[in-house]
């Protein structure tokens, strides 16, 4: 394994295949030409991580709307990874550009403006950042890549290996899901671990779901309640990825294994692995939104979902909220909003039913 | 050589891990090459990934680095694909 090149007699130019614990010595050298170049090796990976973490943690940089561009109306891009995973990747299509033939980049311009709607009609608010902030997406990442991630920049969606998942800009909720982490992102910024991570992953299930529930124009009755319904393979034995109605029942495959979500604090899962178990606590906040919208019954998103993105980008929550915090914020919105009337008692229910205690 | 890769996380939140034993294999040296690559730019603790996004715990003969998407090496995309044997 080659440690360094030299540089024209210069100084040492470090790869990247040279360990960390190998430059954390080299740092510590004597000799100046081999510390300095360490060092400057070890500084640029830690800012380049520093820069990836506050992507997440306090926003992406600040990316405006375009000069001219009206509010209130989105700025979607679409990107090509053409199988690669270069990002965002080659530019397919543009706000306002007619439906090309590729399905999946028209279902991904289509969820984006799906989610831009909801926020906007149902809370009034622009884009995910609040301030009509572009939204870019990238499809056909990689190969057989069974995910959909959010980079605290844009959302990146996977074809599915066709084994197990299948292309995964075809459920609009996980699409929803996706643009909700930036919603998070922008607002309470939840800690994407433990509790917080949990009550994270559950804000974009949430808003997943009433994008899905907006766009087909049903109520909390007439709802499926299902995260990812239609993007497993026909031969898995399942029906989605996850149930905000009956958490643990979507889906027991051989492959997959058994869907591990409890709905109430009883199961609550602790482990280190998944963020701590980010996607499977998130059960429980999820379940506590559906017993709220059923309880209330009509459009979830009206008033379920309006307390909900109260309690979100309302200024209170912590970035290190647990689901106590997260549900005493509930009941204090919906106390400011509602009043004392069939929210608040539904609300109360709801967490009592799940097993997190309000303050 | 015993590379075994384990992944959590992403937006199913479902586990996958899979080992591969290479001894005795005609392409042992290549998976040898690989995987001594991957561990020398792999990190001794967990990144903090991206949401949704996956993380790997590559463990080659008792030594383990981790890695996350979307700051996956080359190297750790190759190793990851050719064990699990999906995208990465």
């Amino acid at each position: 394994m080659r440690l360094m090149t030299t540089n024209g007699g210069q100084e040492p130019v470090f790869c990247t295949v040279v360990p960390p614990h190998v430059l954390d010595k080299l740092a510590q050298a004597e000799d100046s030409a081999l510390s300095g170049a360490a060092r400057r090796t070890l500084e640029r990976d830690a800012l380049e991580r520093t820069r990836r973490r506050l992507t997440t943690v306090i926003g992406a940089p600040a990316i405006t709307a375009p000069v001219g561009a009206e509010p209130g109306t989105p700025h979607r891009t679409i990107y090509d990874a053409r199988h690669g995973t270069t990002l965002p990747g080659h530019q397919v299509r543009g706000e306002g550009e007619d439906p090309g033939k590729d399905a999946t980049v028209n279902r991904a311009y289509a969820g984006l403006g799906a989610t831009f709607e909801l926020l906007l009609k149902a809370y009034g608010h622009d884009s995910i950042d609040g301030n009509g902030l572009p939204l870019d997406a990238t499809v056909h990442y990689d190969r057989d890549y069974n995910n959909a991630f959010w980079n605290g920049e844009q959302m990146v969606f996977g074809d599915g290996d066709g084994e197990i998942f299948l292309d995964f800009t075809i459920p609009i909720d996980v699409i929803g899901h996706e643009l909700s982490h930036g919603l998070t992102q922008y607002s309470a910024n939840l800690t994407y671990f433990g509790q917080p991570g949990a009550l994270n992953e559950s804000m974009s299930d949430v808003f997943g779901a009433l994008i899905k529930q907006y766009t087909l124009g049903q109520t909390a009755a007439e709802a499926d309640w299902l995260i990812g319904a239609g993007l497993l393979a026909p031969r898995v034995t399942g029906v989605a990825l996850r149930s905000m109605k009956a958490p643990g029942t979507a889906y027991d495959d051989d492959v997959l294994g058994k869907d591990p979500q409890p709905a109430t604090m009883d199961g609550y899962v602790r482990t280190g692995r998944d963020n701590g178990g980010v996607h499977i606590n998130s059960g429980i906040p999820n379940h506590a939104f559906y017993l709220v919208a059923t309880a209330l019954g009509g459009y979830a998103w009206e008033r379920a979902g309006q307390i909900w993105y109260d309690v979100l980008t309302g200024g209170e929550l912590k970035q290190q909220a647990l689901f106590v915090d997260f549900a005493t914020l509930t009941v204090k919105a919906t106390k400011d909003r509602y009043g004392q009337g069939d929210e608040l008692t539904a609300v109360l229910k709801a967490w009592e039913q799940v097993g997190v205690r309000t303050l | 050589m015993r590379i075994e890769v384990r992944r959590t996380g992403g937006f199913a939140g479902i586990e996958r891990h899979a080992v591969v034993n290479t001894s005795g294999r005609p392409d042992a040296p290549e998976w040898r090459a690989l995987a001594e690559r991957v561990l020398a730019a792999g990190r001794g603790t967990p990144p903090l990934g991206v949401p949704d996004g996956f993380s790997y715990e590559i463990t080659v003969d008792g030594r383990t680095v981790y890695c996350a998407d979307p700051g996956l090496t080359e190297e750790q995309r190759e190793l990851i694909r050719r064990v699990l044997k999906e995208g990465a």
